[in-house]
């Protein structure tokens, strides 16, 4: 039998400031949307739907998925994180990129500032590729979930590579065509190839984790790879050079690749032998079920369906919630609690395991809270897609109601896990013998 | 699970771990299948135990917890706690009070 070696966690101050960052930008994010309801009846391009946009997409997903990475690579991988420095540093750029790009897309502020912050996201994801990158070499083998996060994260650093030209063109305007034709371009990188792999690459191995299940085979995962980034890189070069009208082609690759993956889940967790599922998993599931309206909503974004401008601008906006605020928030939210307070637990009562008899890491958070956070939730993303889709601020603003009260919910055990202090605990008594 | 010792002793072994709970899975190592085996050899206490995943953020806590647990029970003992990979951890490892477990009953 091959002796193994012992754990690879890395501190918990490069992990946990990352939850805490992404739990204020969701209240954040909530609040501006309290103030934006006026935003969703035009077109896409507005700065407060941009200031939105990249909230959500990087002080709240991004910045959340960047903490839980670190934690997680070395589960994924089997190997230490290659530097905890770059991982902290990455954080900072991150952090002031986020905070003054939403400042300046809020204000329209298209100067030097938005500059700055474009540098400092761009400084980010050199880091967090770097260190990805290096890890997976350190990885004892070349797996297909390293494939899908290294692959990722070099998409994230393009999607950044593409928003700094577009910051920049701001100013000193030298893009030949205008504006929004690489913001589909910028926006479809980030999503289909910085989130969608991502999650994939970490979904594929964790939900099977977490359901006790085994894989038969990974083809279908190998399938979902090579569709999704062919359809990505088909689109780009069709978009930047072409211009033809095979756009739904493509699409049909990348969503043929979801669907991949959904298969690889389905028959995965058919061998599973947990059955009770936690509401972190059920929220989990529900998120893979809402990833169904954007791949309906693709085609019609992406094919010249004649329909009533105003319609057509509802579906876009409709488009960019169900991924932003409606498969990347829910996962978020299903999968925070399965990392989470397993990561706090380790760090306080690892050296107490064995000694003393330790509460769970599900004993640390409040699952009426987090009941409650999963149903307003849903509430508040249902209203919002309909209320753009109507028209109607009403709606949207109760929508926008219950992603607050989520967010406040959501902090609130987020915060409670963070200052989580380790109880007075009793020693193990064996029998009636205490030792 | 296998065992190179006495029953007896064995079985105290095995409740003793028994006290040491995976935290994501709510279920002790024991009837999780986790380890593979007990061995005396002399003053030495040996046990080889396995993880659910190979990178499993627990693998320190609980091969500490192991050889904690054990160093208290039986303190005159040495006991050496090895992590092993193979045979790879599958569901048929759990036992049936785990399963019984698993499924909440």
């Amino acid at each position: 039998m091959s002796t193994a070696t012992t754990s690879n966690s890395p501190g918990k101050w490069v992990v946990l400031p990352h939850y805490a960052f992404a739990a204020l930008a969701f209240v954040a994010l909530s609040i501006l949307l309290l103030f934006s309801t006026d935003a969703f009846s035009g077109h896409y391009f507005h700065p407060k739907l941009l200031t939105l946009t990249h909230v959500a997409a990087l002080g709240w997903a991004t910045m959340l998925i960047f903490g839980a990475l670190y934690q997680l690579l070395p589960v994924v991988l089997d190997c230490k994180l290659y530097s905890e420095k770059l991982a902290t540093i990455a954080f900072g750029f991150l952090g002031i990129g986020t905070i003054l790009l939403a400042w300046c897309f809020w204000n329209f502020e298209l100067g030097h500032v938005m500059h700055i912050a474009a540098c400092s996201l761009v400084i980010s994801f050199i880091l967090f590729n770097i260190n990805v990158i290096q890890t997976a070499r350190l990885a004892p083998k070349w797996t297909i979930e390293s494939d899908f996060i290294v692959t990722s994260a070099i998409w994230l650093l393009v999607t950044g590579i593409v928003g700094l030209i577009m910051v920049l063109n701001f100013t000193m305007a030298f893009l030949p065509v205008e504006h929004t034709h690489y913001l589909k371009l910028h926006a479809h990188i980030g999503m289909a190839g910085w989130f969608l792999l991502l999650i994939i690459g970490v979904g594929s191995k964790l939900i099977p984790m977490f359901l006790l299940a085994h894989a038969e085979s990974t083809k279908k995962l190998n399938w979902s790879y090579n569709l999704i980034n062919a359809g990505l890189v088909f689109f780009i070069f069709d978009h930047l050079f072409f211009h033809t009208a095979l756009l739904p082609v493509y699409a049909v690759l990348v969503v043929a690749g979801i669907l991949s993956f959904m298969v690889f889940i389905y028959e995965t967790s058919k061998t599973r032998q947990r059955h009770d599922m936690d509401l972190g998993m059920k929220q989990t599931f529900v998120a893979l079920a809402l990833l169904l309206l954007p791949i309906v909503l693709v085609f019609i974004v992406s094919s010249q369906v004649a329909l009533p401008q105003q319609l057509l601008s509802a579906v876009y906006l409709v488009y960019g919630i169900s991924v932003f605020l409606g498969f990347i928030s829910a996962i978020i939210l299903g999968q925070t609690f399965k990392t989470l307070p397993f990561i706090v637990w380790m760090h306080a009562y690892e050296d107490y395991v064995g000694r003393f008899k330790t509460p769970l890491p599900k004993d640390l958070y409040n699952h009426a809270i987090q009941r409650w956070q999963n149903y307003s939730y849903l509430f508040g993303y249902l209203l919002l897609v309909t209320g753009v889709l109507l028209n109607n601020q009403q709606i949207i603003l109760a929508g926008a109601i219950g992603f607050t009260i989520t967010s406040l919910l959501y902090t609130a055990n987020v915060f409670q896990l963070l200052l989580h202090k380790v109880q007075e605990l009793k020693p193990f008594s064996y029998g009636n013998a205490s030792v | 699970m296998e065992t190179q010792v006495s029953e007896d002793f064995g079985n105290e072994v095995f409740e003793t771990l028994k006290y040491i709970i995976d935290p994501e899975v709510g279920i002790n190592i024991v009837d999780l299948g986790l380890i593979y085996s007990v061995s005396l050899d002399g003053d030495v206490l040996e046990i080889e135990l396995t993880l659910t995943t190979p990178g499993c953020p627990m693998s320190g806590t609980i091969t500490t917890a192991t050889e904690q647990i054990l160093l208290k029970r039986f303190p005159n003992l040495d006991v050496k706690v090895n992590l092993v990979w193979s045979p790879p951890w599958s569901t048929e490892m759990i036992t049936e009070e785990g399963m019984r477990q698993l499924e909440g009953k």
